[in-house]
């Protein structure tokens, strides 16, 4: 309610809308707020949320002082700050480990923080302090280059729904405890890892995405996943690796997602997905499994191809398919198989729902060409197919267009554009 | 609202609710729109209330019909499904635009209606406002009074302020404020108690020049003394703090500030912006925060005061005598009311007298 008399509008307003406001504010702003008026002197004191980034130090002073700055302008305001905290937030470049950190983690331990984000300056990584494992009510979890070392007695994060390892040194049979310890999760991101075999075990895992060396993953666990997005790096080990496979990795990433409903692949996925194909695969149907993305698929394989449609083929409910092929060469290959595509589906397979599809780098090979050729004949409902050629094949794109104009189409709607000028 | 066919069938097809606003006028809102907010939703279905005209639903007391307008076309618009994201986005920025205390009654008014998308919406308004902001130009938007004591305005975060100079300099600027702002006090008072302080301190120059001659002064002409000395020492510690200022904060100000020599016209708009430099650590944040255009709180009369008066010691220091007396005798004069100029004039004639000694 206004006060008419003195004209004051804003500060007779709830506790909790001023405090709404102010976490909309830079924390250097709503700290000023304290100079307003006397209502004001501690309106800011009670906020809940606190991000810091590096605008949060002096920009006047050169290195070293800026980390000083930063360091006690953070415990200067933690001393001040009254009340739970129940986010904090770091992202700055000036600062690497200190025993700062790990004081204003212990503080954070006791005033109920449910989300911590932090991320430090490349140098020394910062190792999380054991009060970390003691955030009971944490439910959102980022860390960026650090060392995560969680003690044996550690029984979990019973709260985490959402968790982010960036550059995270950890043993590798603690970040399975960790996983399968937060039974809440729903949302797992884990990048730049070395050389992992994981496992997972997450019964409410929603979203997942995975980047890095992955010798191996196993969804276990993980009857609610929705989307999987994964870029997987290939080291020579990591190839010897799966040459000697003896499993077929398909039925072990896919086999356990009846409820995905998007997909996304990047690097060296495919040829990961196409190890073991050859030994029999469950079939499963994807029923709610709406969008496909498979990028850097090596089309000169014909397993990669081969566990390319076999994941399409089982996903009846499709509407969009974005596949980008890595192959550098236009010669046309060894004596083709035209079977191999009605091998994996009846001729009268149909992809009820595929709208839109889009190819890109398309080199002109062999199992490109019948790669289109085949979508083009199995979707009645298409709308519209882009073909992007490859910035590398100059001189096999009229022999692609040529073919293209030639191939049927099951549906008389479907546009088919062929870029000529890449972005 | 055009209803098309609907019309011609059964106007009454539409049900509504009747509501009443803390000025007690009842009105009847389409029932989609009102169940948006769930306080009424809520009424509605708890109480059974807000059927007809008589048992119309009261709504809280921060909800004036002017806003509750406001709130209902949020609520038409975002209750429908049809529209996508970006057109909602756009509407929101559209509606947002509206006068600053139309906005803060209208974030009170949404929230006392539980509206949560509406209090976000309008709340983020509100920091966009805020943000970036002096204190100052926050109290104006916002009608907020000023008023903490300096002290209060230093703590609690003065030890957020690591550099032990600024907080020196914000030490001086305040005291030197306070000064300023009791002699503005003074000067309201009665129109002859201010003469005899104002000759006083021009004789009390002039009798500093001349060797005494105006012993009669006695204890005033002490107090004013030490008040000068005072201030010229005040004057003298911004100026030298203005030059460790100053290099702190190289990139805004002229290198030729307070110190000696070339005393001249440009010198003063340096000295402006030095001041106004080393104003800012005081009020932005006492954290070391850079704001180089932060105004300081006193009105322009009294920052050209300040400007003037410190102007004036520097140039002191300097000890250029014809030039001193002139502005000596200018600011004399500038404080005068109109009757004490005979005064002015009876100095200006004994320093002619000097002069031609």
């Amino acid at each position: 309610m206004d006060d008419d008399l003195r004209g004051d509008l804003i500060s007779d307003l709830p506790q909790s809308i001023i405090e709404t406001i102010l976490t909309k504010l830079p924390i250097k702003d709503a700290i000023r707020t304290s100079t307003l008026s006397r209502k004001w002197r501690y309106k800011w004191t009670t906020i809940t949320d606190l991000v810091f980034n590096d605008k949060c130090a002096s920009s006047y002073y050169d290195r070293p002082n800026s980390e000083n700055n930063l360091v006690n302008f953070i415990t200067h305001l933690l001393f001040l700050h009254d009340g739970p905290i129940h986010k904090f937030a770091l992202s700055t470049s000036f600062l690497q480990s200190s025993p700062d950190i790990d004081q204003w983690l212990l503080f954070l331990s006791r005033k109920g923080t449910k989300e911590l984000s932090i991320e430090l300056g490349e140098g020394e990584w910062f190792r999380a302090p054991s009060c970390l494992f003691m955030y009971s009510k944490l439910t959102h979890l980022e860390l960026v280059r650090c060392e995560l070392d969680p003690p044996p007695h550690f029984k979990g994060f019973l709260c985490l729904k959402y968790l982010n390892l960036q550059q995270v040194l950890m043993p590798p049979d603690d970040i399975e405890n960790l996983i399968s310890s937060c039974p809440l999760l729903e949302s797992l991101t884990l990048s730049y890892f070395d050389s992992l075999e994981l496992t997972l075990c997450a019964p409410n895992l929603k979203y997942l995405s995975l980047e890095g060396e992955f010798l191996d993953i196993c969804l276990e666990n993980t009857p609610r996943l929705a989307t999987v997005s994964v870029a997987m790096y290939m080291t020579d080990d990591i190839a010897e690796h799966f040459e000697h496979s003896s499993s077929c990795n398909i039925d072990k990433f896919l086999g356990g997602v009846p409820c995905l409903e998007r997909l996304v692949g990047q690097i060296y996925f495919t040829k990961y997905l196409s190890v073991g194909m050859d030994r029999g695969i469950n079939r499963i149907k994807y029923d709610r499994l709406k969008i496909v993305e498979l990028y850097q698929v090596n089309f000169e394989d014909l397993n990669e191809v081969l566990a390319v449609l076999h994941v399409i083929v089982s996903s009846p409910n499709l509407k969009e398919l974005q596949i980008s092929g890595s192959s550098n060469t236009s010669a046309a290959l060894l004596a083709s198989d035209l079977g191999i595509w009605e091998k994996e589906c009846s001729k009268d397979y149909m992809f009820d729902q595929l709208k839109t599809v889009k190819i890109t780098e398309v080199s002109g090979i062999l199992h490109e060409m019948g790669f289109i050729k085949f979508l083009l004949v199995h979707s009645p409902v298409l709308k519209e197919m882009t073909i992007i050629p490859s910035a590398y094949v100059t001189d096999g794109r009229l022999n692609m267009l040529v073919n293209l104009v030639r191939y049927r189409r099951a549906s008389a709607q479907a546009e088919v554009i062929f870029v000529q000028e890449q972005l | 609202m055009s209803e098309g066919p609907m019309a011609v069938v059964k106007p009454e097809m539409k049900s509504y609710i009747w509501l009443q606003t803390a000025d007690g006028s009842i009105q009847q809102v389409e029932e989609e729109v009102a169940m948006f907010c769930p306080m009424i939703c809520r009424e509605v279905l708890q109480t059974g209330m807000g059927s007809s005209k008589n048992y119309a639903i009261s709504l809280p007391q921060r909800v004036s019909p002017a806003i509750f307008g406001l709130v209902l076309d949020y609520c038409r618009f975002h209750q429908v499904p049809g529209h996508s994201n970006k057109e909602r986005k756009t509407f929101d920025e559209k509606f947002i635009r509206l006068d600053t205390k139309i906005l803060c009654e209208l974030t009170s008014a949404a929230d006392s209606l539980q509206l949560r998308p509406l209090v976000d919406l309008t709340s983020r308004a509100l920091a966009r406002i805020i943000e970036g902001k002096t204190p100052e130009e926050i109290r104006e938007t916002f009608h907020l009074p000023d008023d903490l004591t300096e002290e209060e305005k230093l703590e609690p975060l003065r030890n957020l302020t690591d550099d032990p100079r600024i907080r020196l300099l914000n030490r001086l600027y305040a005291r030197k404020r306070k000064e300023l702002r009791e002699r503005e006090k003074i000067k309201n008072f009665e129109v002859e108690e201010e003469q005899l302080v104002d000759k006083r301190s021009v004789d009390d120059l002039l009798s500093f020049i001349n060797g005494g001659d105006e012993e009669s002064k006695g204890v005033k002409a002490a107090k004013n003394k030490k008040k000068n000395r005072r201030r010229k020492d005040l004057a003298t510690h911004s100026s030298s703090n203005n030059g460790n200022a100053n290099h702190i904060k190289e990139p805004n100000c002229l290198p030729s500030s307070c110190h000696n020599g070339d005393v001249d016209n440009v010198s003063s708009p340096s000295k402006n912006s030095t001041f106004q430099d080393s104003a800012s650590p005081v009020f932005s944040p006492k954290l070391e925060f850079d704001d180089g255009d932060v105004d300081d709180e006193l009105d322009p009369a009294m920052k050209e005061e300040l400007d003037r008066e410190v102007e004036d010691f520097a140039r002191r220091l300097n000890s250029v005598w014809p030039e001193r007396m002139h502005e000596i005798l200018s600011l004399g004069q500038e404080r005068r009311p109109v009757p004490v100029s005979l005064n002015g004039n009876g100095a200006m004639k004994r320093c002619t007298d000097v002069d031609s000694r």
